[in-house]
């Protein structure tokens, strides 16, 4: 998927992988540590995410910063808040869609709307909302109708791959809610948000993983077994 | 094109092959046994004269001793069973899964485990009264569940998973009992515990206290709640037998194991309880102390290990018992049928009709020569009315064997009269018991042992056929296929099955082979498979061709293991309880990978309508006891009469489905709308109050007419293909299921053809590679088969089942009259409540060549060869998918059969999969046969 070509690409995709596999574990583990973990699904439980909404915000601003840096020509920005408030109404129609397929899919239908609006809220910022703020909301609309295919944008392939990991975790989660363990994370949806939690964060770590191995690929290429194998898990093809 | 009928007949050859298995494992596993419900009479001793005669209405006095005249009874070989004279009260105590070695006391081990020497009060009783206390060995006979257990001690019988009795839904026990005969003559019964007792029998008590038992982990509600009623009931003397049931000991197993410190506690409160018991007890009561089954070392129960089947029985009277010798030996093994005749002997009761149990003489109270000979006579007298009766409504048991049983019987019962002194009576006691233990266990050979050898042929002929019809139908080039089957591959076969059953039968004849239908299956099954390995040997270049340059598109990949993690999770009891919402996630995923391969509007569309649809089922969907929450509110039960939203709701959805199909399918449409009609009449006339029963009644059996009736015109040639028969087939199908289904129940049924269409229209979008015409490759790959199959499966649920016996809904038989005054009653009450059951895998599995020739791209635009190899390759795929699902289950009831919910979880499920694969089968047969019938002739062009 990434190419050695582009070095600073790669660093940039690297550090933000990073930083993603560093501060959601410390969050999930400060909150475990509080016991208020199996508290996710419900509306108290909001600050996570606005932690995670600001964490990506800062990752989107480290991208454009060096994007600055690299091609001096910044975009005016002709009318900011009209950019903000179309990304604003978009991302509440995808959380709204995620809403329903989740319904869909088997969430109770007549209660638990609170602990069902905060997945699909926390999907969303995983998933659509990195898109957003790297490429603007056109541009992530296009991709999301297929009008457009991602080529050869290593970020934007990168970011695409995180939001499929997130949506498979939070599939996977749904597994274990029948099982009659009778533990008290077997409640909807504390499975499917960590679930979706743990997609984004695996999906992060072998980003950087395949990066570590393709730059130590080069001095030993047996590596490349690896690497080719690390490909093969990419759902976005 | 005559080889066209060789698709249908090698459908036929896989359903056969696949059935017989199943039914082979079902005769090793399903162990059955046939209910009587008889009931043991006998007369009081003031009934009969000095003659041993009814004395009718005379009131003479007698001039002779209550000795005499049982002797006199005795004498006589063709006597009715005659009360025992003297009766006295009975505590039952149940300490569910009390294994023997828990009631062990040994002081010479330094460091007891967490279940050793937990009750030193049986010790302590025995050292101070050696006679007034027994402790034995109280072996149980598999099936080791708490149910089988209770129906066992107080029916004295062997009961199997499937009692075959008339009412086979209900829990009620239908055969006479320990219960039965304490309140049929005039006593009174309590019970404090379990509510499985109250289940099983229902109404007869005095007082019960009855609590829900299923919460496994809680270990200390059912114990506390006894324990606050125990000791109130012990002063009170309105009672004859107190039955109380604790549980705690059982859920300390199943949740900790028994080496645990909960056992410890659990087994201390129980020493604690028998304490005050004993101390309590009045001098006229029995205590029994019992354990129902062990349990292995992990806790579990329900197989046939000796840890299992090793109970203990603590009996205590403080006026003593009779019974010297070995026979009152610490830790003797003595059979848990025995109870319910020694029970019902100390209440002065007959023993109950199915009982085929010893007395036991060591815990009954001490008794003169000519009482114990009475009680021995009427035992010997009941278990040959058993035989006799049992014999005359089964064949299970050979008649040459249990004739010579009866006879024996007989003799003994003859040989009574000559029994005077002590030491004959020890003789005699003893030939008894050889006698009733030799019964017991020729019986025991038929009702109790699985058959393991058949049950693992079975599993063998299954994976064969299932193997190679994989390989066929994945692995052989599409072209090829037409070729096998112009050939004479399936002539050649059929020839080879017809001579396997007629060596099988000639050898049969010749007393060469004893069983002859497990013979002619496994001989069959055998040949087929090799003829299979033959043809895939043949083909095997082109096999290994096509698997090296096919590459499947990931919704494949995903649907195929969607499949097969369906049917993977049958061996986990708790995705069988919820597996109605399992499904339909599986089959919503496989749908949405497949709306993203295409990647239209059209196609979220359509998975949006496919997810709300099954959305909407949901809330017909069925609740099992299991699942909790739905069934302590109360919606698990089904409501006899549907409410008035109901029948709006079927009324609509019947009338909407039929005004929308009639349209499309020509002259065809007004036999449906007919059809339509009479069912919405006869659900309206029938509702509520103002209904009239019988013309409701009949409009249901003027819709059946018609249903037969278009079926039969079904097969008029159709020149445009077979689409549109398909179509009417599956509308008939609809029709005939929202029949059988009920007012309450029918607007599932739309709900699925629903369902069923916008899988239909998703799957005639997918993309297919290269030319834009039918691509058989991909509209016939498995994915799209596997897709059919989780819908056919989830609608099982979404119509309102569940598997369990429990939800088994009889109504449907009696819809439009009862079948039971024809000649032909039986069958036709089968086949309606079959239908009830299992019509959605019937009309999905007739709809699966639609899956071909739905479309403006569908395979109606090629040529009939193809178009045959297509529907045939669909078929085949479909019908395997549920070979695979029986298959799973199955084995998970191999695997399980020790396993605590076997008989209330995967049993069920086995049973009900078995007959959703049948019934796909067949509507895949029908489906394919429809097509063949219609399939143009061949044109000769290009």
């Amino acid at each position: 998927m990434f190419s050695l070509n582009n070095q600073l690409e790669l660093r940039r995709v690297t550090i933000s992988s990073l930083i993603t596999c560093v501060y959601l574990p410390s969050i999930v583990t400060v909150i475990s540590y509080k016991g208020l973990l199996y508290s996710v699904g419900n509306a108290s439980s909001f600050y996570i995410l606005v932690l995670i909404f600001i964490a990506e915000l800062l990752k989107s601003f480290y991208f454009k910063s060096v994007n600055d840096l690299q091609s001096k020509k910044s975009k005016p920005s002709k009318n900011k808040a009209g950019d903000v408030l179309k990304s604003f109404v978009f991302l509440l129609c995808v959380m709204f869609s995620f809403f329903v397929g989740i319904i869909l899919f088997g969430a109770p239908v007549l209660d638990c709307h609170e602990e069902t609006l905060m997945l699909s809220a926390l999907l969303t910022l995983l998933t659509v909302f990195p898109l957003i703020l790297h490429t603007g909301v056109e541009t992530s609309m296009q991709l999301l109708f297929g009008v457009r295919q991602f080529g050869k944008d290593t970020i934007i392939e990168m970011l695409v791959n995180n939001a499929l990991f997130t949506v498979c975790g939070a599939w996977l989660g749904a597994v274990v809610i029948p099982l009659d363990w009778n533990t008290p994370w077997q409640v909807w949806p504390i499975p499917c948000h960590l679930g979706a939690i743990g997609g984004y964060l695996i999906s992060n770590v072998l980003n950087v993983l395949k990066v570590t191995l393709m730059s130590a690929a080069i001095k030993y290429p047996a590596l490349n077994l690896l690497v080719s194998a690390l490909n093969k898990l990419q759902i976005s093809k | 094109m005559k080889e066209k009928w060789n698709f249908v007949l090698y459908l036929i050859w896989f359903s056969y092959l696949i059935l017989s298995a199943v039914l082979m494992f079902g005769h090793g596993f399903l162990l059955t046994r046939k209910t009587l419900n008889d009931v043991t009479e006998c007369l009081s001793l003031n009934d009969i004269n000095c003659e041993g005669r009814d004395r009718g209405n005379s009131t003479l006095k007698d001039f002779c001793t209550e000795d005499e005249k049982i002797r006199r009874i005795i004498a006589m070989p063709g006597a009715p069973l005659l009360c025992a004279p003297t009766k006295s009260r009975v505590i039952f105590l149940l300490v569910d899964a009390l294994r023997y070695d828990f009631t062990e006391y040994d002081q010479s081990i330094d460091k007891p485990l967490a279940y050793q020497n937990r009750l030193p009060i049986m010790h302590q009783t025995i050292e101070r009264w050696p006679d007034r206390t027994r402790l034995f060995r109280f072996m149980a006979d598999p099936p080791t569940t708490t149910l089988q257990r209770v129906k066992a001690l107080v029916t004295g019988s062997l009961p199997t998973f499937i009692d075959v009795s008339s009412n086979f839904a209900a829990m009620e026990l239908q055969e006479d009992n320990i219960i039965d005969q304490v309140t049929k003559g005039g006593g009174q019964v309590v019970l404090l515990g379990d509510d499985t007792w109250s289940r099983l029998i229902p109404t007869r008590w005095l007082r019960s206290h009855a609590l829900y038992s299923f919460h496994t982990w809680d270990l200390d509600t059912v114990d506390t709640e006894v324990d606050s009623k125990i000791y109130d009931e012990l002063q009170k003397k309105d009672w004859d037998l107190l039955i109380a049931h604790y549980l705690g000991v059982d859920h300390a197993g199943h949740r900790y194991g028994p080496n645990h410190p909960e056992m410890t506690r659990k087994l201390n409160e129980t020493n604690e309880r028998l304490k005050k018991v004993i101390n309590m007890i009045p001098d006229d009561v029995l205590l029994f102390v019992v354990g129902d089954h062990g349990m292995t070392e992990n806790g579990d129960h329900g197989g046939e290990s000796k840890a299992e089947r090793t109970a203990a029985l603590f009996a205590y009277s403080p006026s003593g018992f009779g019974g010297e010798g070995p026979d009152i030996a610490l830790g003797r093994e003595i059979q848990q049928t025995d109870l319910a005749p020694t029970m019902s002997g100390a209440l002065g009761k007959p023993p109950p009709a199915p009982s085929l149990g010893n007395l036991l003489l060591p815990v009954l109270p001490k008794m003169t020569v000519s009482h114990t000979l009475l009680h021995l006579v009427n035992n010997l007298k009941q278990i040959s009315q058993y035989m006799v009766r049992y014999g005359e409504e089964s064949q299970q048991i050979a008649l040459e064997k249990l004739a010579g049983l009866i006879n024996e019987t007989r003799d003994q019962i003859d040989k009574a009269a000559a029994v005077k002194t002590e030491d004959d009576l020890r003789i005699y006691v003893t030939n008894v018991r050889l006698l009733v233990d030799n019964i017991r266990n020729v019986f025991r050979e038929v009702w109790v042992e699985f058959d393991s050898l058949s049950m693992l042929r079975a599993l063998l002929l299954l994976l064969l056929s299932i193997f190679f019809n994989w390989l066929i139908t994945e692995g052989l080039p599409m072209e090829r296929l037409t070729l096998v089957f112009a050939s004479s591959f399936v002539p050649t076969g059929l020839i080879a099955i017809a001579l396997c059953i007629a060596m099988c039968y000639t050898a049969f004849y010749f007393k060469i082979l004893e069983d002859l239908e497990h013979a002619i299956i496994l001989s069959t099954g055998l040949v087929s498979g090799g003829m299979a390995c033959v043809l895939i040997i043949m083909h095997w270049d082109g096999i290994t061709q096509r698997w090296y340059e096919g590459r499947s598109v990931f919704y494949e990949r995903f649907s195929r293991s969607a499949l097969v993690a369906s049917a993977a999770v049958l061996t986990s009891n708790s995705y069988i309880i919820e597996e109605g919402a399992g499904l339909s996630f599986l089959a919503l995923s496989v749908m949405a990978l497949m709306a993203w391969n295409v990647g239209t509007l059209k196609s979220l569309a359509l998975w949006v309508a496919s997810g709300a649809v099954l959305a909407v089922s949901r809330s017909y969907r069925g609740c099992r006891e299991e699942q909790g929450d739905c069934w302590t509110t109360g919606s698990g039960t089904a409501t006899g009469q549907a409410s008035r939203a109901a029948l709006v709701m079927a009324l609509g959805s019947t009338a909407a489905v039929v005004a929308i199909a009639r349209r499309a399918i020509g002259w065809r449409g007004h036999g449906v709308v007919l059809a339509g009609l009479f069912a919405c009449a006869h659900w309206a006339l029938g509702w509520g109050s103002l209904g009239s029963p019988s013309r409701s009644r009949l409009l249901g059996r003027g819709a059946w007419l018609v249903l037969g009736l278009m079926f039969v015109l079904l097969w008029k040639k159709e020149i445009h293909g077979a689409f549109l028969p398909l179509t009417v087939c599956c509308l008939l199908f609809y029709v005939a299921n929202a029949l059988v289904l009920g007012a309450a129940y029918a607007p599932t049924a739309a709900l699925a053809l629903l369902s069923g269409f916008l899988a239909l229209n998703l799957v005639s979008i997918l993309k297919s590679e290269g030319a834009s015409k039918f691509s058989l490759s991909t509209r016939c790959s498995s994915s799209v088969a596997c897709l059919w199959a989780l819908l056919a499966s989830y609608h099982f649920y979404g119509t309102g089942h569940h598997a369990t016996l429990g939800h088994v809904r009889w109504a449907p038989a009696f819809h439009a009259g009862d079948p039971n005054y024809l000649a032909i009653g039986p069958p036709i009450t089968a086949a309606l409540v079959s239908l009830e059951l299992f019509g959605m895998p019937l009309m999905f599995g007739a709809a699966v060549p639609l899956l071909a020739l739905w479309g403006r791209n569908g395979a109606s635009n090629v040529g009939p060869r193809t178009q045959l190899a297509a529907v045939f390759s669909l078929c085949l795929k479909f019908s395997l998918c549920f070979a695979i699902r029986v298959f799973a289950c199955a084995l998970s009831a191999t695997i399980h059969c020790r396993h605590l919910m076997i008989w209330g979880v995967f049993t069920p499920k086995l049973l009900f999969e078995s007959g959703a694969c049948a019934a796909a089968l067949l509507g895949t047969v029908i489906g394919a046969t429809l097509t063949v019938w219609h399939v143009p002739t061949q044109q000769r062009n290009s």
